[in-house]
Protein backbone atom coordinates (compact mmCIF):
# COMPACT_ATOMS: atom_id res chain seq x y z
CA UNK A 1 0.00 0.00 0.00
CA UNK A 2 2.88 2.54 -0.20
CA UNK A 3 5.09 4.23 -2.60
CA UNK A 4 8.56 2.77 -2.84
CA UNK A 5 10.49 5.76 -2.20
CA UNK A 6 9.32 6.01 1.32
CA UNK A 7 11.21 5.69 4.36
CA UNK A 8 9.17 2.19 6.13
CA UNK A 9 9.35 4.06 9.55
CA UNK A 10 7.60 6.84 8.57
CA UNK A 11 4.92 4.52 6.58
CA UNK A 12 4.17 2.93 9.62
CA UNK A 13 4.07 6.24 11.60
CA UNK A 14 1.85 7.62 8.97
CA UNK A 15 -0.30 4.45 9.79
CA UNK A 16 -0.17 4.47 13.49
CA UNK A 17 -0.84 7.73 13.39
CA UNK A 18 -4.41 7.60 11.36
CA UNK A 19 -5.90 4.13 13.72
CA UNK A 20 -4.69 6.58 16.61
CA UNK A 21 -7.14 9.25 15.63
CA UNK A 22 -9.54 6.56 14.66
CA UNK A 23 -9.55 5.13 18.42
CA UNK A 24 -9.55 8.21 19.62
CA UNK A 25 -12.64 9.10 18.07
CA UNK A 26 -14.29 5.99 18.87
CA UNK A 27 -12.84 5.35 22.43
CA UNK A 28 -15.08 7.74 24.39
CA UNK A 29 -18.11 5.87 22.85
CA UNK A 30 -16.56 2.79 23.62
CA UNK A 31 -15.87 3.47 27.27
CA UNK A 32 -19.69 4.59 27.53
CA UNK A 33 -21.04 1.50 26.52
CA UNK A 34 -18.88 -0.13 28.88
CA UNK A 35 -20.08 1.66 31.59
CA UNK A 36 -23.80 0.97 30.46
CA UNK A 37 -22.99 -2.64 31.71
CA UNK A 38 -21.33 -2.01 35.10
CA UNK A 39 -24.38 -2.36 37.94
CA UNK A 40 -22.78 0.25 39.73
CA UNK A 41 -22.27 3.77 36.46
CA UNK A 42 -19.53 5.46 36.42
CA UNK A 43 -17.51 6.52 39.13
CA UNK A 44 -17.44 3.37 40.85
CA UNK A 45 -14.52 1.34 41.71
CA UNK A 46 -15.97 -1.57 41.24
CA UNK A 47 -16.85 -3.56 38.06
CA UNK A 48 -19.81 -5.91 37.86
CA UNK A 49 -22.01 -6.77 34.44
CA UNK A 50 -25.48 -6.64 34.21
CA UNK A 51 -27.71 -5.58 31.71
CA UNK A 52 -30.47 -4.47 33.99
CA UNK A 53 -30.16 -0.85 32.45
CA UNK A 54 -31.00 -2.04 29.28
CA UNK A 55 -34.07 -3.96 30.86
CA UNK A 56 -35.10 -1.18 32.85
CA UNK A 57 -35.11 0.96 29.32
CA UNK A 58 -37.57 -1.57 27.68
CA UNK A 59 -39.83 -2.01 30.41
CA UNK A 60 -40.42 2.10 30.27
CA UNK A 61 -42.92 2.48 28.42
CA UNK A 62 -42.18 6.15 27.32
CA UNK A 63 -38.81 5.03 26.09
CA UNK A 64 -40.07 2.42 24.29
CA UNK A 65 -42.91 4.49 22.86
CA UNK A 66 -39.89 7.16 22.18
CA UNK A 67 -38.10 4.53 20.20
CA UNK A 68 -41.53 3.97 17.69
CA UNK A 69 -41.95 7.19 17.00
CA UNK A 70 -38.13 7.27 16.06
CA UNK A 71 -38.39 4.92 14.09
CA UNK A 72 -41.59 5.56 12.32
CA UNK A 73 -39.66 8.78 11.16
CA UNK A 74 -36.93 6.94 10.37
CA UNK A 75 -39.00 5.23 7.74
CA UNK A 76 -40.59 7.96 6.63
CA UNK A 77 -37.59 10.09 5.81
CA UNK A 78 -36.31 6.44 3.94
CA UNK A 79 -38.94 6.80 2.18
CA UNK A 80 -38.68 10.07 0.98
CA UNK A 81 -35.00 11.24 1.57
CA UNK A 82 -33.43 8.85 -0.79
CA UNK A 83 -35.83 8.89 -3.68
CA UNK A 84 -35.79 12.52 -3.13
CA UNK A 85 -31.42 12.41 -3.38
CA UNK A 86 -31.71 10.15 -6.45
CA UNK A 87 -34.18 12.55 -8.14
CA UNK A 88 -31.67 15.27 -7.06
CA UNK A 89 -28.60 13.64 -8.42
CA UNK A 90 -30.69 12.72 -12.26
CA UNK A 91 -31.55 16.49 -12.41
CA UNK A 92 -27.75 17.64 -11.36
CA UNK A 93 -26.36 15.25 -14.04
CA UNK A 94 -28.71 16.87 -16.78
CA UNK A 95 -28.54 20.79 -15.61
CA UNK A 96 -26.54 23.23 -17.09
CA UNK A 97 -27.25 24.96 -13.51
CA UNK A 98 -25.02 22.76 -11.71
CA UNK A 99 -23.68 25.33 -9.10
CA UNK A 100 -26.62 27.02 -8.14
CA UNK A 101 -28.27 23.88 -7.93
CA UNK A 102 -25.53 22.09 -5.65
CA UNK A 103 -25.35 25.08 -3.43
CA UNK A 104 -28.92 24.58 -3.34
CA UNK A 105 -28.96 21.12 -1.91
CA UNK A 106 -25.91 20.81 0.05
CA UNK A 107 -26.33 24.40 1.94
CA UNK A 108 -28.07 22.56 4.56
CA UNK A 109 -25.08 20.94 5.65
CA UNK A 110 -23.68 24.32 6.35
CA UNK A 111 -26.77 26.35 8.06
CA UNK A 112 -26.52 24.51 12.00
CA UNK A 113 -29.30 22.06 13.46
CA UNK A 114 -30.18 24.68 15.89
CA UNK A 115 -30.34 27.68 13.26
CA UNK A 116 -32.45 25.53 10.53
CA UNK A 117 -34.93 24.51 13.62
CA UNK A 118 -35.98 27.49 14.80
CA UNK A 119 -36.12 28.77 10.98
CA UNK A 120 -38.26 25.68 10.27
CA UNK A 121 -40.63 26.42 13.47
CA UNK A 122 -41.47 30.03 12.90
CA UNK A 123 -41.64 28.97 9.22
CA UNK A 124 -44.80 26.24 9.96
CA UNK A 125 -45.95 28.20 12.77
CA UNK A 126 -46.86 31.15 10.27
CA UNK A 127 -47.78 28.83 7.59
CA UNK A 128 -50.65 27.47 10.30
CA UNK A 129 -51.53 31.04 10.99
CA UNK A 130 -51.63 32.39 7.46
CA UNK A 131 -53.85 29.42 6.34
CA UNK A 132 -55.95 28.55 9.74
CA UNK A 133 -57.04 32.41 9.25
CA UNK A 134 -57.87 31.86 5.40
CA UNK A 135 -60.30 28.85 6.51
CA UNK A 136 -61.55 31.16 8.91
CA UNK A 137 -62.23 33.98 6.19
CA UNK A 138 -63.90 31.32 4.40
CA UNK A 139 -66.00 30.00 7.09
CA UNK A 140 -64.59 26.01 6.79
CA UNK A 141 -62.59 24.23 9.05
CA UNK A 142 -60.28 22.26 6.75
CA UNK A 143 -57.64 23.81 7.18
CA UNK A 144 -57.43 23.63 11.09
CA UNK A 145 -54.33 21.89 12.26
CA UNK A 146 -52.86 22.48 8.93
CA UNK A 147 -48.86 22.13 9.26
CA UNK A 148 -48.81 22.40 12.75
CA UNK A 149 -46.04 21.23 15.02
CA UNK A 150 -46.08 17.38 15.07
CA UNK A 151 -44.97 13.89 13.09
CA UNK A 152 -45.15 15.68 9.66
CA UNK A 153 -42.81 18.98 10.52
CA UNK A 154 -40.67 17.09 12.14
CA UNK A 155 -40.38 14.55 8.96
CA UNK A 156 -39.63 18.02 7.11
CA UNK A 157 -36.73 19.16 9.05
CA UNK A 158 -35.43 15.24 9.09
CA UNK A 159 -35.86 15.25 5.20
CA UNK A 160 -34.15 18.71 4.65
CA UNK A 161 -30.59 17.68 7.03
CA UNK A 162 -30.55 14.09 5.58
CA UNK A 163 -31.54 14.53 1.04
CA UNK A 164 -27.83 16.46 1.10
CA UNK A 165 -26.61 13.11 1.79
CA UNK A 166 -28.24 10.98 0.48
CA UNK A 167 -27.90 12.99 -2.94
CA UNK A 168 -23.86 13.29 -2.72
CA UNK A 169 -23.48 9.41 -2.08
CA UNK A 170 -25.76 8.48 -4.93
CA UNK A 171 -23.77 11.20 -6.79
CA UNK A 172 -20.77 9.75 -6.09
CA UNK A 173 -21.96 6.46 -7.11
CA UNK A 174 -23.60 7.56 -10.42
CA UNK A 175 -19.99 9.63 -11.83
CA UNK A 176 -19.05 6.42 -12.45
CA UNK A 177 -21.98 5.75 -14.79
CA UNK A 178 -21.86 6.51 -18.49
CA UNK A 179 -25.01 8.51 -19.87
CA UNK A 180 -24.19 6.89 -23.31
CA UNK A 181 -25.58 3.10 -21.92
CA UNK A 182 -29.05 4.90 -21.21
CA UNK A 183 -28.67 6.19 -24.78
CA UNK A 184 -28.11 2.65 -26.02
CA UNK A 185 -31.04 1.58 -24.41
CA UNK A 186 -33.14 3.78 -25.46
CA UNK A 187 -31.76 3.10 -28.90
CA UNK A 188 -32.61 -0.60 -28.41
CA UNK A 189 -36.52 0.29 -28.03
CA UNK A 190 -36.26 0.39 -23.69
CA UNK A 191 -38.55 3.06 -22.17
CA UNK A 192 -36.91 5.25 -20.11
CA UNK A 193 -38.06 3.82 -16.96
CA UNK A 194 -36.66 0.13 -18.44
CA UNK A 195 -33.52 1.54 -19.17
CA UNK A 196 -33.10 3.57 -15.95
CA UNK A 197 -34.33 0.03 -13.96
CA UNK A 198 -32.66 -2.57 -16.25
CA UNK A 199 -29.47 -0.65 -16.68
CA UNK A 200 -28.57 2.27 -14.57
CA UNK A 201 -30.38 1.35 -11.33
CA UNK A 202 -28.09 -2.05 -10.97
CA UNK A 203 -24.80 -0.13 -11.48
CA UNK A 204 -25.90 2.50 -8.57
CA UNK A 205 -27.74 0.43 -6.31
CA UNK A 206 -24.35 0.39 -4.18
CA UNK A 207 -24.83 4.33 -3.98
CA UNK A 208 -29.12 4.02 -3.30
CA UNK A 209 -28.88 1.18 -0.70
CA UNK A 210 -25.22 2.95 0.93
CA UNK A 211 -27.81 6.15 1.46
CA UNK A 212 -30.89 4.25 2.23
CA UNK A 213 -28.70 3.11 5.18
CA UNK A 214 -26.84 6.60 5.96
CA UNK A 215 -30.16 8.48 6.41
CA UNK A 216 -31.63 6.04 8.31
CA UNK A 217 -29.01 6.48 11.04
CA UNK A 218 -29.08 10.43 10.70
CA UNK A 219 -32.85 9.97 11.17
CA UNK A 220 -32.39 7.64 14.34
CA UNK A 221 -29.47 9.78 15.85
CA UNK A 222 -31.43 13.25 15.05
CA UNK A 223 -32.48 15.49 18.27
CA UNK A 224 -32.03 19.54 17.75
CA UNK A 225 -34.18 19.91 14.44
CA UNK A 226 -36.74 16.89 15.73
CA UNK A 227 -36.71 18.64 19.68
CA UNK A 228 -37.86 22.16 17.54
CA UNK A 229 -40.26 21.03 15.26
CA UNK A 230 -41.54 17.59 16.68
CA UNK A 231 -45.10 18.61 18.69
CA UNK A 232 -46.56 16.38 21.01
CA UNK A 233 -44.44 13.45 20.86
CA UNK A 234 -40.38 12.12 21.74
CA UNK A 235 -38.18 10.62 19.96
CA UNK A 236 -35.60 8.22 21.54
CA UNK A 237 -32.39 11.12 21.51
CA UNK A 238 -34.93 13.78 22.83
CA UNK A 239 -35.62 11.63 26.15
CA UNK A 240 -31.81 11.23 26.26
CA UNK A 241 -31.30 14.64 26.13
CA UNK A 242 -33.88 15.43 28.65
CA UNK A 243 -32.82 12.62 30.80
CA UNK A 244 -28.83 14.01 30.80
CA UNK A 245 -29.65 17.79 31.33
CA UNK A 246 -32.60 16.83 34.01
CA UNK A 247 -31.54 13.99 36.07
CA UNK A 248 -28.10 13.92 35.27
CA UNK A 249 -25.68 10.67 34.11
CA UNK A 250 -27.37 7.85 35.01
CA UNK A 251 -27.37 4.31 34.79
CA UNK A 252 -30.29 4.47 32.24
CA UNK A 253 -29.04 7.11 30.16
CA UNK A 254 -25.79 5.64 30.03
CA UNK A 255 -27.90 2.72 28.21
CA UNK A 256 -29.67 4.64 26.17
CA UNK A 257 -26.01 6.17 24.99
CA UNK A 258 -25.47 2.83 24.50
CA UNK A 259 -28.36 1.49 22.47
CA UNK A 260 -27.80 4.65 20.08
CA UNK A 261 -24.11 3.87 19.96
CA UNK A 262 -23.84 0.00 18.91
CA UNK A 263 -27.19 0.76 16.50
CA UNK A 264 -24.84 2.95 14.67
CA UNK A 265 -21.99 1.17 14.84
CA UNK A 266 -23.22 -2.20 13.76
CA UNK A 267 -25.61 -0.39 10.53
CA UNK A 268 -22.67 1.66 9.53
CA UNK A 269 -20.04 -0.77 10.29
CA UNK A 270 -21.88 -3.79 8.26
CA UNK A 271 -22.12 -1.09 5.20
CA UNK A 272 -18.23 -0.70 5.39
CA UNK A 273 -17.42 -4.59 5.91
CA UNK A 274 -20.08 -4.83 2.86
CA UNK A 275 -18.24 -2.41 0.90
CA UNK A 276 -14.65 -3.58 1.30
CA UNK A 277 -15.83 -7.06 0.45
CA UNK A 278 -17.89 -5.48 -2.79
CA UNK A 279 -14.80 -3.50 -4.00
CA UNK A 280 -12.32 -6.14 -2.96
CA UNK A 281 -14.42 -8.53 -5.18
CA UNK A 282 -14.33 -6.11 -8.42
CA UNK A 283 -10.86 -6.16 -8.02
CA UNK A 284 -10.71 -9.71 -8.40
CA UNK A 285 -12.70 -9.81 -11.13
CA UNK A 286 -10.73 -7.61 -13.16
CA UNK A 287 -7.61 -8.61 -12.52
CA UNK A 288 -5.69 -9.48 -15.28
CA UNK A 289 -5.60 -13.37 -15.83
CA UNK A 290 -2.60 -15.43 -16.96
CA UNK A 291 -3.51 -16.43 -20.94
CA UNK A 292 -2.10 -19.32 -22.99
CA UNK A 293 0.60 -17.21 -25.14
CA UNK A 294 -0.21 -18.46 -28.79
CA UNK A 295 2.56 -18.10 -30.52
CA UNK A 296 3.57 -21.75 -28.16
CA UNK B 1 -56.54 23.86 -29.06
CA UNK B 2 -53.51 22.38 -30.58
CA UNK B 3 -51.83 24.47 -28.02
CA UNK B 4 -53.85 23.54 -24.66
CA UNK B 5 -53.06 19.59 -26.46
CA UNK B 6 -49.54 20.75 -26.05
CA UNK B 7 -49.43 21.80 -22.82
CA UNK B 8 -51.77 19.16 -21.56
CA UNK B 9 -48.28 16.82 -23.09
CA UNK B 10 -45.69 18.55 -21.89
CA UNK B 11 -46.91 18.25 -19.03
CA UNK B 12 -48.91 14.85 -18.65
CA UNK B 13 -47.13 12.66 -21.48
CA UNK B 14 -43.92 10.71 -20.65
CA UNK B 15 -41.54 13.11 -20.92
CA UNK B 16 -43.50 16.00 -19.14
CA UNK B 17 -44.26 13.68 -16.35
CA UNK B 18 -40.22 12.68 -15.91
CA UNK B 19 -39.25 16.08 -15.97
CA UNK B 20 -41.68 17.39 -13.36
CA UNK B 21 -40.54 14.20 -11.12
CA UNK B 22 -36.58 16.15 -11.39
CA UNK B 23 -38.18 19.23 -9.98
CA UNK B 24 -39.50 17.80 -6.92
CA UNK B 25 -35.40 18.16 -5.00
CA UNK B 26 -35.26 21.42 -6.23
CA UNK B 27 -39.22 22.82 -5.34
CA UNK B 28 -38.99 20.63 -1.86
CA UNK B 29 -35.60 22.98 -1.11
CA UNK B 30 -37.05 25.94 -2.16
CA UNK B 31 -40.15 25.89 -0.01
CA UNK B 32 -38.55 24.05 3.15
CA UNK B 33 -35.44 25.37 2.97
CA UNK B 34 -34.34 28.42 1.35
CA UNK B 35 -37.53 30.15 2.08
CA UNK B 36 -37.61 29.76 5.71
CA UNK B 37 -33.77 30.54 5.78
CA UNK B 38 -34.03 34.01 3.52
CA UNK B 39 -37.39 34.54 5.48
CA UNK B 40 -35.66 35.05 8.73
CA UNK B 41 -34.06 38.37 7.59
CA UNK B 42 -37.76 39.64 7.43
CA UNK B 43 -38.69 38.26 10.95
CA UNK B 44 -35.69 39.38 12.77
CA UNK B 45 -37.30 43.24 12.42
CA UNK B 46 -41.11 41.77 13.20
CA UNK B 47 -42.38 43.90 15.90
CA UNK B 48 -42.62 41.14 18.81
CA UNK B 49 -45.78 40.55 21.27
CA UNK B 50 -46.37 38.54 24.17
CA UNK B 51 -46.30 35.09 22.49
CA UNK B 52 -45.54 35.35 19.12
CA UNK B 53 -44.71 38.66 16.61
CA UNK B 54 -46.41 40.84 14.41
CA UNK B 55 -45.46 42.35 10.91
CA UNK B 56 -44.03 45.70 11.07
CA UNK B 57 -40.41 47.01 11.04
CA UNK B 58 -38.54 47.79 13.92
CA UNK B 59 -34.67 47.21 14.57
CA UNK B 60 -35.28 46.46 18.32
CA UNK B 61 -33.75 43.09 18.44
CA UNK B 62 -30.82 43.97 16.22
CA UNK B 63 -30.01 46.32 19.14
CA UNK B 64 -31.24 44.09 21.85
CA UNK B 65 -28.49 41.73 20.86
CA UNK B 66 -25.98 44.17 19.99
CA UNK B 67 -26.22 46.29 23.08
CA UNK B 68 -26.44 42.85 25.49
CA UNK B 69 -24.13 40.46 26.47
CA UNK B 70 -24.83 38.08 23.68
CA UNK B 71 -22.91 40.12 21.04
CA UNK B 72 -19.93 39.61 23.62
CA UNK B 73 -20.74 36.00 23.84
CA UNK B 74 -21.25 35.84 19.96
CA UNK B 75 -17.44 37.10 19.19
CA UNK B 76 -16.47 34.39 22.34
CA UNK B 77 -18.16 32.08 20.40
CA UNK B 78 -16.53 33.03 16.96
CA UNK B 79 -13.13 32.47 18.36
CA UNK B 80 -13.44 29.07 20.00
CA UNK B 81 -14.68 27.89 16.44
CA UNK B 82 -11.79 29.59 14.87
CA UNK B 83 -9.68 28.06 17.55
CA UNK B 84 -11.48 24.36 16.73
CA UNK B 85 -10.95 24.92 12.65
CA UNK B 86 -6.95 25.30 13.24
CA UNK B 87 -7.20 22.30 15.80
CA UNK B 88 -9.39 20.33 13.25
CA UNK B 89 -6.84 21.08 10.74
CA UNK B 90 -3.85 20.64 12.29
CA UNK B 91 -5.00 16.95 13.10
CA UNK B 92 -6.87 16.14 10.23
CA UNK B 93 -5.54 17.42 7.61
CA UNK B 94 -2.29 15.22 7.77
CA UNK B 95 -4.20 12.28 7.53
CA UNK B 96 -6.03 13.29 4.07
CA UNK B 97 -2.76 14.31 3.24
CA UNK B 98 -0.86 10.89 4.19
CA UNK B 99 -3.81 9.10 2.14
CA UNK B 100 -3.69 10.70 -1.13
CA UNK B 101 0.23 10.55 -0.89
CA UNK B 102 1.41 7.32 0.70
CA UNK B 103 -2.04 4.93 0.26
CA UNK B 104 -2.33 3.14 -3.33
CA UNK B 105 -5.13 4.03 -4.74
CA UNK B 106 -7.70 1.19 -4.69
CA UNK B 107 -7.33 1.12 -1.02
CA UNK B 108 -7.48 5.14 -0.49
CA UNK B 109 -11.47 4.99 -0.23
CA UNK B 110 -11.21 2.01 2.34
CA UNK B 111 -9.28 4.37 5.00
CA UNK B 112 -11.74 7.13 4.73
CA UNK B 113 -14.16 4.62 5.31
CA UNK B 114 -12.48 4.05 8.75
CA UNK B 115 -13.94 7.70 9.52
CA UNK B 116 -17.27 7.05 8.57
CA UNK B 117 -18.39 5.07 11.95
CA UNK B 118 -17.14 7.53 13.96
CA UNK B 119 -19.21 10.23 11.99
CA UNK B 120 -22.39 8.96 11.72
CA UNK B 121 -22.09 8.14 15.44
CA UNK B 122 -25.19 10.45 16.90
CA UNK B 123 -23.20 13.70 17.69
CA UNK B 124 -25.44 13.70 21.28
CA UNK B 125 -23.43 10.59 21.90
CA UNK B 126 -20.03 11.50 21.06
CA UNK B 127 -20.34 14.82 22.84
CA UNK B 128 -22.09 13.19 26.07
CA UNK B 129 -19.49 10.15 25.78
CA UNK B 130 -16.87 13.41 26.93
CA UNK B 131 -18.48 13.76 29.90
CA UNK B 132 -16.80 10.33 31.70
CA UNK B 133 -13.79 10.57 29.39
CA UNK B 134 -12.91 14.69 30.73
CA UNK B 135 -14.54 14.59 33.86
CA UNK B 136 -12.49 15.06 37.23
CA UNK B 137 -12.70 11.55 38.08
CA UNK B 138 -12.62 10.53 34.04
CA UNK B 139 -10.82 7.89 32.70
CA UNK B 140 -8.20 10.58 31.38
CA UNK B 141 -7.59 11.72 34.45
CA UNK B 142 -7.72 8.69 36.51
CA UNK B 143 -5.07 7.37 33.38
CA UNK B 144 -2.91 9.78 33.83
CA UNK B 145 -2.70 10.12 37.88
CA UNK B 146 -2.11 6.24 37.79
CA UNK B 147 0.54 6.37 35.46
CA UNK B 148 2.11 9.44 37.87
CA UNK B 149 2.04 11.95 35.30
CA UNK B 150 -0.18 14.48 37.21
CA UNK B 151 -0.74 14.48 41.01
CA UNK B 152 -4.21 16.62 41.03
CA UNK B 153 -7.09 16.31 38.38
CA UNK B 154 -6.66 18.75 35.65
CA UNK B 155 -10.16 20.48 35.73
CA UNK B 156 -9.97 23.09 32.81
CA UNK B 157 -10.79 20.10 30.27
CA UNK B 158 -14.55 20.20 31.06
CA UNK B 159 -17.07 22.88 32.30
CA UNK B 160 -14.76 25.37 30.35
CA UNK B 161 -14.04 27.13 27.18
CA UNK B 162 -11.37 23.93 26.06
CA UNK B 163 -14.47 21.53 26.98
CA UNK B 164 -16.36 23.11 24.80
CA UNK B 165 -13.22 23.05 21.76
CA UNK B 166 -12.83 19.45 22.30
CA UNK B 167 -16.40 18.78 21.70
CA UNK B 168 -16.19 20.90 18.42
CA UNK B 169 -13.31 19.38 17.31
CA UNK B 170 -14.01 15.57 18.45
CA UNK B 171 -17.99 15.89 16.52
CA UNK B 172 -16.49 17.75 13.63
CA UNK B 173 -13.10 16.50 12.75
CA UNK B 174 -14.04 13.37 10.35
CA UNK B 175 -15.68 16.50 8.01
CA UNK B 176 -12.01 18.03 7.70
CA UNK B 177 -10.65 14.63 6.86
CA UNK B 178 -13.58 14.44 3.99
CA UNK B 179 -13.07 17.45 2.87
CA UNK B 180 -8.96 17.16 3.00
CA UNK B 181 -9.43 14.05 1.17
CA UNK B 182 -11.21 15.44 -1.76
CA UNK B 183 -9.31 18.63 -1.86
CA UNK B 184 -6.40 16.72 -2.34
CA UNK B 185 -7.91 15.20 -5.33
CA UNK B 186 -6.30 18.21 -7.34
CA UNK B 187 -2.66 17.57 -6.06
CA UNK B 188 -1.57 15.23 -8.64
CA UNK B 189 0.95 12.65 -7.52
CA UNK B 190 3.80 14.53 -10.35
CA UNK B 191 3.79 17.05 -8.17
CA UNK B 192 5.41 15.25 -5.12
CA UNK B 193 7.61 13.83 -7.57
CA UNK B 194 8.71 17.04 -9.34
CA UNK B 195 8.89 18.69 -5.52
CA UNK B 196 11.24 15.31 -4.51
CA UNK B 197 13.22 15.58 -7.75
CA UNK B 198 14.17 18.96 -7.45
CA UNK B 199 14.72 18.78 -3.66
CA UNK B 200 11.84 20.76 -1.49
CA UNK B 201 11.78 19.82 1.37
CA UNK B 202 8.28 18.25 3.65
CA UNK B 203 7.35 21.58 4.90
CA UNK B 204 8.23 23.84 1.78
CA UNK B 205 5.87 21.37 -0.29
CA UNK B 206 3.06 21.19 2.03
CA UNK B 207 2.96 25.40 2.45
CA UNK B 208 3.75 26.27 -1.13
CA UNK B 209 2.11 23.27 -3.05
CA UNK B 210 -0.36 21.31 -1.16
CA UNK B 211 -2.05 24.15 0.89
CA UNK B 212 -2.67 26.25 -1.88
CA UNK B 213 -4.02 23.27 -4.64
CA UNK B 214 -6.34 21.91 -2.05
CA UNK B 215 -7.29 25.43 -0.71
CA UNK B 216 -11.32 25.13 -1.74
CA UNK B 217 -11.43 21.84 0.05
CA UNK B 218 -9.56 22.90 2.90
CA UNK B 219 -11.69 26.07 2.91
CA UNK B 220 -15.16 24.32 3.06
CA UNK B 221 -14.43 22.02 5.53
CA UNK B 222 -12.94 24.90 7.58
CA UNK B 223 -16.65 26.75 7.19
CA UNK B 224 -18.64 23.80 7.90
CA UNK B 225 -16.59 23.24 11.31
CA UNK B 226 -16.36 26.70 11.78
CA UNK B 227 -20.17 27.45 11.51
CA UNK B 228 -21.72 24.38 13.21
CA UNK B 229 -19.37 25.03 16.37
CA UNK B 230 -20.47 28.41 16.18
CA UNK B 231 -24.37 26.96 15.98
CA UNK B 232 -25.07 23.88 17.21
CA UNK B 233 -25.65 24.80 20.70
CA UNK B 234 -25.64 20.62 21.85
CA UNK B 235 -21.45 21.13 22.55
CA UNK B 236 -21.60 23.72 25.11
CA UNK B 237 -24.54 22.76 26.95
CA UNK B 238 -22.92 19.49 27.40
CA UNK B 239 -19.61 20.33 27.85
CA UNK B 240 -19.40 24.04 28.60
CA UNK B 241 -20.75 24.09 32.37
CA UNK B 242 -22.52 27.61 33.36
CA UNK B 243 -21.96 30.59 31.34
CA UNK B 244 -20.95 28.49 28.06
CA UNK B 245 -22.58 30.07 24.87
CA UNK B 246 -22.38 29.85 21.05
CA UNK B 247 -25.01 31.49 18.76
CA UNK B 248 -27.42 28.63 18.38
CA UNK B 249 -27.57 28.29 22.43
CA UNK B 250 -28.47 32.13 22.42
CA UNK B 251 -31.31 31.24 19.86
CA UNK B 252 -32.49 28.42 21.68
CA UNK B 253 -32.63 30.75 25.05
CA UNK B 254 -34.64 33.30 22.95
CA UNK B 255 -36.84 30.86 21.76
CA UNK B 256 -37.79 29.30 25.28
CA UNK B 257 -38.31 32.82 26.04
CA UNK B 258 -40.56 33.58 23.50
CA UNK B 259 -38.35 36.20 21.77
CA UNK B 260 -39.05 35.44 18.23
CA UNK B 261 -37.38 38.54 16.58
CA UNK B 262 -34.69 38.09 18.52
CA UNK B 263 -34.34 34.76 17.85
CA UNK B 264 -34.34 35.36 14.11
CA UNK B 265 -32.20 37.88 13.99
CA UNK B 266 -29.74 36.20 15.67
CA UNK B 267 -29.89 33.74 13.14
CA UNK B 268 -29.81 36.19 10.19
CA UNK B 269 -26.39 37.24 11.44
CA UNK B 270 -25.35 34.24 11.88
CA UNK B 271 -26.73 33.52 8.08
CA UNK B 272 -24.86 36.71 7.41
CA UNK B 273 -21.70 35.31 8.32
CA UNK B 274 -22.11 31.87 6.75
CA UNK B 275 -22.77 33.94 3.73
CA UNK B 276 -19.94 36.59 4.07
CA UNK B 277 -17.32 33.49 4.61
CA UNK B 278 -18.58 31.59 1.63
CA UNK B 279 -18.47 34.80 -0.88
CA UNK B 280 -15.10 35.70 0.54
CA UNK B 281 -13.94 31.71 0.12
CA UNK B 282 -15.36 31.90 -2.73
CA UNK B 283 -13.65 35.06 -4.29
CA UNK B 284 -10.05 33.80 -3.02
CA UNK B 285 -10.51 29.62 -4.29
CA UNK B 286 -12.64 29.21 -6.59
CA UNK B 287 -15.20 27.25 -4.57
CA UNK B 288 -16.97 25.03 -7.74
CA UNK B 289 -13.01 23.32 -7.97
CA UNK B 290 -14.45 20.72 -5.11
CA UNK B 291 -17.38 19.74 -7.40
CA UNK B 292 -15.05 18.46 -10.23
CA UNK B 293 -14.08 15.23 -8.98
CA UNK B 294 -17.99 14.58 -9.01
CA UNK B 295 -19.15 16.64 -12.43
Amino acid sequence: MQDGFMNIWLYRLGWTYVLFIVFLLLAPVLYIVYISFNEYTFGARIYEFTTDWYTLILADKILVASLKWTGFLAVGVMATAVPMGLLAAKFYKSTRHKVAFVTLMLSPLFVPADIMGSALLIYFKNINHAVEAFGAFLGVTWFHGFLQLGFTTALIGQIIYTVPYAFIVILITMSRYRDQQTEAARGCGANAWQAFWQVEFPQIKVGVFSSLAFVTILSFNEATRTALLKGGFDTFPNVLVSQMLNIGMSGESYAMAGIMAVVSMVFIGSIIIITLIRARGIERKFQPKAEPNPIN
Amino acid sequence: MSALLAIRDSLMGERGLQRWAFYIPVVFMALFFAAPVALTLVWSVFERTMFWMEPGFTLAAYENFFTSARAENYVYSMIHSAVAVVVSFVIGFPIAVFVRRRVVKAAQHRVILLFILPFMISELVRVFAMRPVLGRNGLLNTGLMELGIISEPITIILFSPIGVVIGDVISFLPFMVFAGFLAMEAVQTYIFEVCDDIGVGRARTFRDIIVPLAAPGIFAGGVFIFVNSLGVALVPTILGGPGAVNAGLIVNQAIVALDFPLAMAISAIMLLTLVVLLYVGHRLFDLTKILQPIS
